[in-house]
């Protein structure tokens, strides 16, 4: 009953709703990795956006947009990054105001300007297209895509092989025997957030300047927050991390989806159900005792 | 060692490796080192002696550049040097194998070897170093192997590894026996020994207990409310003067050696009922196939423990062997997988918040910043903390009353407090730790756990401890008293349960318990 059209439109939706999700969760990651809970994601991601938008609208080119919204995202790490760990101001109050601060700001911002639609250009490859079912899903894309296909890899490389990732992961467990050890475990933690500014800046600007073209208010619409539950439900390992935010994806495709395939449901129900099943991801897989022991923890040298 | 050895050592080489001149750090008003002057030699282990809060940690913290010196200077090799970061003191050849807080447990074994390095990981290469650095001081270990699986022992050998391969000319050791049983610290103190002989590397010995301090170097220094009291060559020095200059005044090592970390001459008899009665009495603590899991790993193995009316029974064992978790279990912080408590023949339902409580039975935590004092709260209300209905009407808590009650506790307990108001964490450790005594007492408990009731308190604090510990249980009342310190245990029980890696591999009296026996016992060998 539904064509094989169906499933690689749903398919591809799927994919262009993950591909902003999967740029943030990298950085999301590897902040988290370091200890550095970044609840300030979701105003990554929305400054990002509109910052690309407005870039774009003013240089007349997609590309410059994007680069601004990384240049966003990175700010708003640096931000966060010193006042939690340089002032030590509590990290969760900081991401909430930051959040709540960023979502006022653009919504102010758009009403007050209008802006040119640009987009960056879309990248098809032959032969592959031709795929049946995923074909077209995964090999025509606008071409900030394929840098997941370097900047995943990157992250694990760094997490994972790094000297710096070694030293990321000691300060995200024990920070105290970290600095005893002679790392610097604020200084770290500033540079995981910056990473991770970078990343979520970037999703946040291809949501924006690749896929939609336009800015509008509150258009991230929680996604930082499901970035968030992704790395949980990926129990801070990165592979299961990006399946968390494919899976996300794909329920946001299924609620834009199911109205064209006839399947009538009430709309503001079928908004709720990517969340929910953020929801029960994180009440089924979160307690698995993978959580870097100091997530969260501000660390001052002396205490303790 | 023969005479000739000891009398090379008595005459210091040349240049010292490490001179401290007029070192000073004051915490606000509290004064932790004062005008400390100290000089390391290479070739010497140099012991640092001194009461908990006498400035060692502090004095080694300001060499480890985690902590800045207020005032004086720091020669290293004659020339004056700053260290302002732990890397910096890394780059002067400072290494120090840490009392805590220094591997990251998730973390493999070389993986905590290189970290603090800098450049490209090279896993291979790492992995040799760790293997050539354990072949050649005999310190076995696997590179591979998590730190989280290892055993305490193991992970003292990571630490020295991980300082050695360094090549550090100054090792500094903070406490390193709390955690080891007597067959690791002797391979400990084999592998100082040879470093400092072999390698003419300085070694810098941080402790309080005397026997260990005697024992191990070649010259001594004591540390006394932040200054430097005392110093001499170990070998023109004993016990007797050692404790005489680190306490300040004249103590008798008979009746004050387990609170020094010396043996005593003979275990002193604790009550009337001793270990005679214990099968024919009801155990007011009975403790039935205690099995705890954390993340997984088996903390605790079906542990049986029974404890009579009247007795002390020491549990002994070296940290990190399961007596943490079971006093965990004992306070109601954590709810065992299996097994069961009872309390003069009562079991208890451990799902019950408080049920321990309102069974009788009296807990001095572990860790009493955590669970054993609201810190932040007054003297008063910390003391009537757990019996609130008695100094409350229908709805509220009557002030009158709560000072009544704290006023009285105070007075019999000896809290030294400028006043029932004052927050707890201004107090000295000695007087928090008679606030939760006196609270714990006051509510007429059938049975006390003390859980390391002496950790971190100075010698008049010990002594008064013990003499109260000992009240209660020739009071009548079922006393366990877990700790790590030998001392502690055969100085007031009556018998002594050993607990090795979350069982109890032996139980014997006191009288029967030798140093021997107790050391085969904690390395998990039936005695």
């Amino acid at each position: 009953m539904i064509a094989v059209d169906d499933i690689s439109t749903i398919l591809s939706s799927g994919i262009r709703l993950t591909i902003p999700l999967a740029f943030a969760a990298c950085g999301e990651y590897l902040a988290e990795r370091a200890g550095a809970m970044n609840i300030s994601v979701e105003a990554m991601m929305l400054g990002a956006a509109f910052g690309s938008v407005a870039t774009a609208s003013a240089t007349g080119s997609a590309t410059t947009g994007l680069v601004a919204g990384v240049l966003i995202g990175l700010l708003i790490g640096f931000v966060h990054g010193n006042l939690s760990h340089r002032l030590e101001i509590n990290t969760f109050v900081i991401g909430l105001v930051l959040n709540a601060l960023v979502l006022g700001l653009t919504s102010y911002l758009i009403t007050v300007s209008s802006f040119e639609s640009h987009q960056v250009s879309q990248v098809s490859i032959p032969w592959l297209r031709d795929i049946p079912l995923i074909g077209h899903p995964l090999f025509v894309e606008r071409w900030p895509v394929y840098l997941l296909i370097v900047l995943v890899p990157l992250t694990w490389w760094l997490v994972e092989r790094s000297r710096w990732g070694l030293e990321l992961r000691a300060v995200g467990e024990q920070p105290q025997a970290a600095d005893v050890t002679g790392i610097r475990v604020n200084l770290r933690r500033r540079q995981a957030l910056l990473w991770c500014g970078a990343l979520a800046g970037l999703g946040g600007a291809y949501l924006a300047v690749g896929e939609v073209g336009s800015f509008n208010q509150n258009m991230t619409a929680g996604r930082g927050y499901i970035v968030i539950a992704a790395v949980i439900f990926g129990a801070w390992r990165l592979r299961r991390t990006l399946i968390g935010c494919a899976l996300f994806g794909l329920a946001d495709a299924m609620r834009l989806a199911l109205p064209a395939l006839g399947l009538t449901m009430n709309s503001q129900l079928l908004v709720v159900a990517p969340y929910l099943l953020a929801l029960l991801a994180m009440l089924f897989f979160a307690n698995q005792n993978r959580e870097p022991r100091a997530l969260g923890q501000p660390f001052e040298r002396g205490s303790t | 060692m023969t005479e000739d050895e000891r009398a090379r050592e008595l005459t210091p080489p040349s240049a010292p490796a490490l001179r401290l001149r007029g070192i000073s750090k004051s915490y606000g008003p509290v004064v932790a080192c004062d005008a400390v002057d100290l000089a390391v030699h290479q070739g010497e282990i140099h012991g640092l002696l001194g009461e908990n809060g006498a400035g060692k940690s502090t004095l080694m913290k300001i060499l480890l550049g985690l902590v800045q010196r207020d005032a004086g200077t720091i020669l290293h090799h004659d020339g004056p040097v700053d260290i302002g970061s732990p890397q910096e003191a890394v780059a002067l050849g400072i290494g120090m194998v840490h009392q805590h807080f220094s591997l990251i447990n998730p973390l493999t074994v070389w993986e905590n070897v290189i970290l603090g390095d800098t450049g490209k990981i090279d896993k291979g290469a790492a992995c040799d170093q760790v293997r050539d650095v354990s072949q050649r001081y005999g310190l076995p270990i696997d590179p591979l192997a998590k730190v989280e699986r290892l055993s305490a022992g193991e992970r003292q050998r990571v630490e020295l590894i991980k300082c050695l391969r360094r090549d550090p000319s100054v090792l500094i050791l903070d406490e390193p026996t709390s955690v080891l049983t007597q067959a690791e610290s002797a391979e400990l103190f084999g592998v100082l020994r040879h470093v400092v002989r072999s390698e003419n590397r300085a070694v810098i010995l941080i402790s309080h207990k005397l026997a260990e301090i005697t024992a191990a170097t070649d010259r001594v220094t004591v540390l006394r409310k932040g200054k430097v009291v005392f110093q001499s060559a170990t070998a023109e020095t004993g016990p007797q003067e050692l404790a005489r200059q680190m306490v300040g005044r004249e103590v008798s090592l008979g009746s004050e050696a387990a609170a020094l970390g010396l043996l005593p001459v003979e275990p002193p008899r604790t009550g009337e009922s001793g270990t005679g009665k214990v099968e024919t009495s009801v155990a007011a603590l009975r403790l039935r196939g205690l099995t705890v899991t954390v993340d997984g790993v088996r903390v605790l193995s079906d542990l049986d423990l029974d404890v009579a009316p009247g007795e002390i029974v020491g549990l002994y064992g070296v940290e990190g062997n399961g007596q943490s978790n079971l006093g965990d279990v004992l306070s109601g912080l954590v709810l065992p997988d299996s097994g069961s408590v009872e309390i003069s023949g009562r079991p208890v339902d451990l799902n019950r918040p408080g049920a321990l409580h309102a069974a009788g039975l009296g807990i001095v935590p572990e860790d009493r910043h955590a669970s054993g004092v609201v810190l932040d709260m007054s003297v008063a209300e910390n003391l009537v903390m757990k019996s609130l209905n008695a100094v409350s009407g229908r709805a509220f808590v009557s002030r009158r009353k709560t000072h009544e009650v704290a006023r009285r506790l105070a007075a019999e307990f000896n809290i030294v407090t400028p006043s029932m108001d004052t927050p707890v964490r201004s107090l000295s450790g000695g007087n928090q730790q008679r606030v939760v005594l006196a609270r714990e007492l006051s509510a007429g408990p059938l049975v006390l756990v003390a859980a390391q009731p002496t950790h971190g308190l100075d010698v008049g604090a010990i002594e008064d401890m013990y003499r109260r510990l000992r009240d209660v249980a020739s009071g009548g009342v079922a006393v366990l008293l877990i700790s790590t310190e030998l001392e502690e245990v055969m100085a007031l029980s009556s018998r002594i349960a050993v607990i090795s890696s979350g069982r109890i591999t032996g139980v014997l009296s006191t009288g029967e318990a030798t140093a021997e026996r107790l050391g085969m016992l904690v390395g998990g060998v039936a005695a």
